[in-house]
């Protein structure tokens, strides 16, 4: 099985530190350098010219600056080239409303931001089974 | 025989031919107004009827009238008033007739008046002004109705005092201003109340994770390198801080079912127990917990907010157990109508009656209603862990779908909750 190219979108330096440290050490992942917020991620999405190079997930805080998971998800699911990337929201608090809003929008899954390793692994997990 | 017979009945004939005609002129002098008087024989023997006898009851109708009533002829001079008028305008009635009524009218309205009152002479209708009363003025509906008289017209004038409706008006008017301003008030703290229930789920909550994150980190990864005094504090500050989320996602809920819609659907209450069970299947073995489940019936409920009660009311029961008595928690239902409850409705509804029972620990019944309110928690908190919301929810989404529920306990003796619902919404 191929390794998976992810990316985090995410503004909180400790969340993306937790990224690296929860998963340099996983096999099936090759995380790819974090992005601060959705106008970083088509910025960076823009400047891959082959196909091949893309993310194979996309991983988008909900409470971002300047454009924020749910906005970023729309553009993405709006744009020819990046709409058939596999996308999923976390975040620190997910009510109803967020999960149907980012479901509708065309998330691949929404999760609650982990608290230890255990509940990191299995987001991981969790995520690649959707893709 | 038979001839004379047959003129005593011509003659018969034409005598009542006669009586005919002087009724028929009668009646036609009647209605044309000749008539002053009739003399009517009766049992009693002759009795005058005058024209005057009506006239006079109608004159006493108008006097004791509680309006005022009067008269004008055509240049506006009062030709006949009732006392009521007079009293209204605060006047003798000797020198209200003869005035001109115009002079009643309240100063400043009489240009008004006097532009529509000559219409009224050809065109009855009713208006509203004020008369002229000793220092204030006197709002009145005026019902204008012309007469055309023998000798000339007259405009007949009635005068409802409306002070009293005017000043219900007034009170209704500012009760109406005083429910708006209340009820933007209202709108304001639920905008402030939706601000919060923001702020609460993202700003309270991310450095709040934060703590849960690092603490738990330094406990995964570090805890070997901690002395004895040090391991413990990092699990206070663990265990604290997952109390502090569990209190707020409770407030989070209560505050939010304010602003939620009902969403009314059919919900079987059993299948929404089975579900609970499975998720508390764990705690249900530790403590060796037996959940009976009786006949339970379908209800018009919003299935998230209901399966939140029952949540609550299970957790509950699974919690405030007896320490070294296996906990039995029992789930009835009873269909019941309104007259059974003690109420009386203009059309039968049907209620179901859900009994939540167990054999825990119980609560003083002093605190029966008090138990249902945010933040009351009976129980020291080292012994039992919870937000102490739990309660108020769950009363807070029965009283949402128009229901009712009840505690009922012996310390130590085990509680039991009732919740009443209607079966249809």
């Amino acid at each position: 099985m191929r390794t998976k190219k992810v990316i985090l979108v995410e503004d909180d330096p400790d969340d993306r530190d937790l990224f690296v440290i929860f998963y340099s050490d996983r096999k099936d992942i090759d995380l790819l350098p974090s992005v601060r917020n959705g106008i970083e991620l088509i910025n960076y999405l823009q400047n891959i010219s082959s196909e091949k190079e893309l993310p194979d997930l996309i991983v988008l805080d909900q409470n971002m600056p300047v454009m924020n998971g749910k906005q970023t998800l729309g553009y993405l699911k709006s744009n020819d080239r990046f709409s058939k990337i596999p996308a999923v929201v976390y975040s620190t608090y997910a009510d109803s409303r967020l999960i149907i809003e980012c479901t509708r929008l065309g998330a691949n899954m929404v999760a609650v931001k982990p608290i230890d390793n255990d509940g990191y692994q299995k987001m991981m997990d969790d995520f690649l089974q959707v893709l | 025989m038979e001839i004379k017979s047959l003129v005593t009945i011509r003659k018969k004939i034409k005598e009542l031919e006669h009586q005919l005609t002087e009724a028929k002129d009668t009646i036609e002098a009647i209605r044309m107004g000749q008539i002053d008087a009739l003399v009517v024989n009766s049992k009693e023997g002759h009795r005058l009827y005058t024209l005057e006898t009506a006239d006079v009851a109608y004159r006493v109708f108008i006097e004791k009238m509680t309006e005022g009533a009067v008269s004008l002829n055509s240049s506006g001079t009062i030709i006949y008033s009732n006392s009521k008028f007079a009293s209204m305008v605060e006047s003798p009635l000797a020198k209200v007739i003869g005035s001109t009524f115009v002079d009643f009218i309240a100063e400043d309205e009489r240009s008004t008046f006097l532009n529509v009152f000559s219409k009224e002479w050809t065109e009855d209708g009713k208006r509203e002004i004020s008369l002229r009363a000793r220092g204030t003025k006197i709002p009145v509906q005026l019902s204008i109705n012309s007469l055309d008289l023998d000798v000339e017209t007259s405009l007949n004038i009635i005068i409802t005092d409306l002070t009293f409706q005017k000043s219900t008006q007034k009170i209704l008017k500012e009760k109406n201003e005083q429910l708006e301003a209340l009820n933007e008030a209202l709108a304001r703290s639920n905008d402030d109340l939706q601000q919060f229930a923001s702020v609460a789920s993202h700003d309270l909550q991310e450095p709040l994770r934060k703590i849960q994150v690092f603490s738990q980190f330094l406990k995964d990864r570090s805890f070997g390198e901690l002395s004895d005094a040090a391991k413990q504090y990092v699990e206070k500050i663990i265990l604290s801080a997952n109390r502090m989320k569990t209190l707020i996602v409770d407030i989070l809920t209560y505050s939010r079912l304010s602003a939620e819609e009902s969403n009314f659907e059919s919900v079987r209450l059993r299948s929404i127990c089975e579900e609970i069970i499975e998720d508390f299947d764990l705690c249900i073995s530790e403590k060796k917990a037996v959940i009976e489940l009786g006949d339970l019936p379908s209800v018009d409920a919003n299935k998230g907010q209901l399966r939140q009660v029952f949540n609550n009311l299970i957790s509950n029961a699974l919690k405030f157990t007896t320490p070294g008595v296996h906990p039995l928690i029992t789930i009835q239902a009873k269909k019941i109508n309104a007259a059974e409850l003690g109420l009386s409705l203009p059309e039968e509804e049907r209620y179901c009656r859900v009994s939540i029972k167990d054999n825990g620990i119980g609560f003083d019944e002093r605190y029966a209603a008090s138990i249902f309110s945010l933040f009351e928690k009976l129980n020291p908190k080292s012994s039992y862990e919870g937000s102490g919301i739990g309660l108020a929810i769950a009363k807070k989404i029965i009283d949402k779908h128009q229901g009712i529920i009840i505690a009922k306990s012996n310390e130590g003796a085990g509680s039991e909750f009732n919740i009443i619902l209607p079966l249809k919404q």
